[in-house]
């Protein structure tokens, strides 16, 4: 159990603009913090400088009580020592090793009994259901499997930190769901803290305890995973959380659909820049009794809903409808705009807060 | 004002103890740093020794003219380009040169495209045996065609014994049995399977998709390849022409043994026969010439690789496009295609080995075969011992698996280790620096880096002892010139693992060592097999390189074949060759045993 504090890191790879740009931000003990972001943006870079397979060009890194690493002081901790845990996109399962020399490797370092070794193995072999698998190699295992034994080999050492690197992409949707529940029951019976890395909103949304939107090299958000979706800070969060994403509208494209939008609030037209509404804070009505009026372009049903695509004078949008659209392509309806969902964003792309 | 004084320096203080923390940490740097230090003396200072001698005058023509050794001199840049022998050791040879390598990659070309179509694309008989077959004339020294040919076509002109066609009352004409036309044939014949590869690599890298849109816009298979498959190569087309230029220049075995007889001389005989007579600056300008030819070859290589990028198609299912039927003309491209088979690989194999096995050549009765040039027990007209028992083939023969062995496992670890130092170091400029150096001796060809290596190892320089005659000159400039292909294996086998397996380790606890004994090595063990037999293959062949720089007692295979042929022992010269032949097949055959694929899809892929 300990916190992770990152503290004016700086991290150049030589390319004209920083890949970690002054990043000072603490991730409280147990929490299951996911970084957030498009690639480049410097997550993974991030997540090596914890681990110590990337070095800060300058900033300090302390986990708990420990320096990982200090630009002030010259210390830095060399990622053997650090005893965490570190999964990688392509689990890096050793191919040359069995399933049961990979687990136990990190056991090896520590020079732990071999008697140890085996009651240890077992443990993970069954809550990782690995049962007839010892003496396989990587090559033998099913993409499932071979994640299972990436996990079971991290936690083997009992590390302090979990380090995700994109943890499931490699996986297909079925599999992904069920890893998803696996990691998530994971957090909760070891209480540590997992760091991992995504850029799929989906994954962070539903795993994360908090959720750090990273663009850039810097971190423009970093909150609970309702909060992040609810009360984007930055025009930047709001595009990239959600799916569909929300619909931007500024007044140079789509003029009609952007003072609409406006009067709803309670913002100043000279302060807004642009305006965001979410797919499903429009609700959809007979033409002429909504706030505004467009046509329906298409129609796309999920299942569980409608995913309705929508031209207002020029400017396309999608609304999502949990009950039947009231009417076809082509037809034109009513849109009203619900307040929860809707946000301003100033020149700078801040979002306005009301006061 | 002082305290600010204070912690600049405190913190620069900091700064030089981080910086220095984070370099000795990472043991790829102190690897680097080492591999910078003994690569810069070998691959450098060779070439830096080549110039200054070319402007330097020798203690010889000091003595002579009265000048100082070593002092600085145009004489040598004169001698080759201006002087009234610049026509025979310069320009001769250099036309000479531009004649045989126009004709011997027009051919080479020619032939690979005809065979690579055939083979990857037709239903000719034998196709899968043939991409294997057609590369034989590429594992065979290059001197084997070139030796094979004279003892078929040699005449009166020469001393030893006669040729095939002379016994049999034929008498070869001078144009047929030495100077341009046979050289120009045998390079040919040695280099086609080069060309023969990358055409089969290119074609089977097209992506089939592009041929079926065609076909299914009405297009036919006449139409399908003219204007659609033969312009996609034409980047491989250039890049095997000027590759194969660039080894015809630098060939030596065959215009010695076959332009020799009729003084038709080649830039690479010419630089062979002024080492032989001691003019280190002819030897050096010659050799910077060589080398420049060289450079600027490559140089147009990348240029029209780079312009012609767009025609790398990208993706493909890797469905292999269905052989066409070639109907009525299935049999006489079966038997063309078969034909250079014979006349590249199988005829001069057999060439070689009738010639060791008959007393008197020509004669085909039963009583005139006998194992006497291999057993040395009454051996025709000479006193000479067989193979067997002759001291200098065992000799030679203990020398090339020194050599080649020795250089070859250095070569294969020293490439890992660059490749090792390159891959972790991204971006610096040690990582840089290595990479390019250790690609620098491929711009120069063998002889051209064999002569900078005599002049630089002549000596004794500071702590380095002279080096010439000893066994130790040939492996270090083996390892040297094969080191491009070794470094750019390392890089691509250390690249193709990724640093993730050695990070989880490190995660794990592991430290250095630990991580490269548990994991990097089980995982690199195929590649350093590869890396160890390639070199060996190519150092077992290995003359133009090692020709200038043996002394008796350090004679490789190969050159002591030329020694033989220089005697006129031509069925020793043969089955020294044929030596040579078994031992790189069985090479092969390990290679391919390990790599698990044959060699034909193995350098085609």
């Amino acid at each position: 159990m300990s916190e992770i504090k990152l503290n004016s890191l700086i991290k150049n790879f030589g390319g004209n603009s920083l890949a970690v740009d002054n990043l000072s931000v603490t991730f409280p003990s147990g929490e299951f913090v996911c970084l957030l972001g498009p690639s480049g943006c410097g997550k993974t870079t991030t997540l090596r400088m914890i681990a110590g397979l990337e070095r800060p060009d300058s900033g300090e890194i302390f986990c708990g009580d420990q320096t990982y690493f200090s630009s002030n002081t010259g210390e830095y901790l060399k990622t053997e020592k650090r005893n965490l845990g570190l999964m990688f996109q392509s689990y890096a399962l050793w191919p040359h090793m069995t399933v049961f020399q990979n687990i136990v490797f990190g056991l090896d370092m520590k020079n732990v009994s071999s008697s140890e070794k085996d009651k240890r193995f077992e443990e993970l072999e069954k809550l990782f259901q690995l049962k007839n698998l010892k003496n396989r190699y990587p090559s033998e295992l099913s993409g499932g499997q071979q994640q299972r034994v990436a996990l079971a080999r991290m936690l083997a050492v009992n590390p302090n930190l979990l380090l995700l690197d994109e943890p499931l992409s490699n996986l297909d949707s079925n599999l992904r769901l069920e890893m998803r529940a696996e990691l998530k029951r994971l957090h909760q019976t070891l209480g540590c803290t997992i760091v991992f890395v995504t850029h799929d909103q989906m994954e962070a949304m539903t795993l994360a305890t908090s959720i750090a939107v990273m663009n850039k090299g810097i971190i423009e958000q970093l909150a609970k995973p309702m909060e992040i979706y609810k009360n984007p800070k930055s025009l930047f969060v709001a595009k990239f959380v959600g799916s569909p994403q929300m619909n931007i509208v500024d007044f140079n494209d789509g003029e009609q659909l952007a003072s609409s939008l406006l009067n709803k609030t309670k913002f100043d037209k000279i302060d807004v820049k642009t305006l965001g509404i979410r797919p499903e804070s429009i609700k959809l009505t007979s033409k002429d009794n909504g706030d505004i009026n467009g046509t329906i372009e298409t129609i796309q049903p999920t299942g569980a809903d409608w995913i309705v695509g929508l031209n207002i004078l020029g400017k396309s949008i999608f609304a999502i409808s949990s009950d039947q659209p009231p009417g076809n392509e082509n037809d034109i309806i009513g849109l009203s705009f619900k307040l929860d969902g809707l946000h301003a964003f100033d020149r700078n792309d801040h979002k306005l807060e009301a006061d | 004002m002082v305290s600010l004084n204070t912690t600049n320096q405190n913190s620069l203080l900091i700064r030089i103890k981080i910086k220095i923390s984070r370099l000795l940490l990472q043991p790829s740097f102190i690897i680097g740093l080492i591999l910078v230090i003994i690569l810069t003396y070998l691959v450098i200072a060779p070439i830096i020794s080549i110039f200054s001698n070319s402007v330097s005058l020798t203690m010889m023509d000091a003595m002579l003219s009265g000048g100082k050794d070593g002092a600085f001199t145009y004489k040598y840049i004169d001698r080759v380009f201006t002087s009234s022998i610049s026509e025979k050791i310069f320009w001769t040879p250099l036309k000479n040169s531009i004649t045989v390598s126009f004709f011997a990659t027009l051919i080479a070309l020619a032939l690979g495209l005809i065979l690579a179509s055939l083979v990857t694309s037709t239903n000719i008989f034998g196709r899968r045996y043939l991409g294997f077959l057609l590369i034989i004339p590429y594992m065979l020294p290059s001197q084997a065609m070139a030796t094979a040919w004279l003892t078929m076509f040699k005449n009166r002109k020469i001393s030893g014994p006669p040729g095939m066609l002379e016994s049999f009352g034929f008498t070869p004409p001078d144009w047929l049995a030495y100077g341009p036309l046979p050289i120009s044939i045998c390079m040919a014949l040695s280099y086609f399977p080069f060309a023969f590869l990358l055409f089969s690599s290119a074609l089977s890298k097209i992506d089939i998709q592009l041929e079926e849109v065609a076909s299914t816009l009405g297009a036919k298979t006449k139409t399908i390849w003219t204007k659609i498959i033969l312009p996609l190569l034409i980047p491989t087309t250039m890049s095997v022409l000027l590759l194969t230029v660039a080894r015809t220049l630098g060939t030596f075995a065959t215009p010695y043994i076959l332009g020799t007889p009729a003084k038709y001389t080649l830039l690479s005989t010419s630089l062979y026969s002024s080492v032989r007579s001691n003019e280190s600056g002819v030897v050096a300008v010659l050799a910077i010439v060589l080398s420049l030819i060289g450079v600027m070859l490559l140089l147009v290589d990348i240029w029209v690789v780079r312009k012609w990028q767009r025609f790398i198609t990208v993706g493909g299912k890797g469905i292999k496009r269905q052989p066409s039927k070639l109907g009525l003309f299935r049999t006489p491209t079966t038997i063309f295609a078969w034909l250079i088979f014979l006349l590249a690989a199988l005829g001069p194999f057999v060439v070689l080995a009738l010639s060791t096995l008959m007393r008197e050549p020509g004669n085909f009765s039963f009583s005139n075969f006998g194992l006497a040039y291999w057993t040395g027990v009454n051996v025709p007209g000479m006193d000479q011992p067989g193979m067997f028992t002759s001291p200098e083939v065992l000799t030679a023969l203990k020398n090339s698996f020194l050599i080649a062995g020795s250089a070859s496992i250095i070569c294969g670890v020293l490439g890992l280790l660059i490749g090792y130092a390159v891959v972790r170091l991204p971006g610096t400029l040690i990582s840089g620096f290595l990479r390019q150096i250790s690609f620098l001796p491929y711009l120069m060809p063998g002889l051209a880096f064999a002569a900078a290596y005599l002049s630089l190892f002549a000596v004794a320089r500071g702590p380095i002892p002279a080096l010439y005659g000893s066994i130790s000159l040939l492996i270090l400039v083996m390892v040297v010139t094969y080191l491009p292909y070794a470094s750019r294996s390392g890089i691509s086998a250390m690249m193709q693992v990724g640093p993730e397996p050695e990070e989880a380790g490190m995660v794990l606890g592991a430290g250095f060592w630990r991580r490269i004994v548990s994991i990097l090595a089980p995982l690199q063990k195929s590649a350093l097999v590869i890396a160890i037999i390639l070199p060996f293959i190519t150092g077992m062949k290995e003359l133009s390189l090692v020709v200038m720089l043996v002394t008796p007692g350090t004679e490789l295979l190969t050159t002591q074949s030329i020694r033989f042929l220089d005697f006129g022992y031509t069925q020793l010269a043969n089955a020294t060759i044929l030596i040579i032949g078994v031992v790189v097949m069985i090479s092969v055959l390990i290679l391919n045993r390990v790599t698990k694929t044959n060699l034909a899809s193995g350098l085609g892929g």
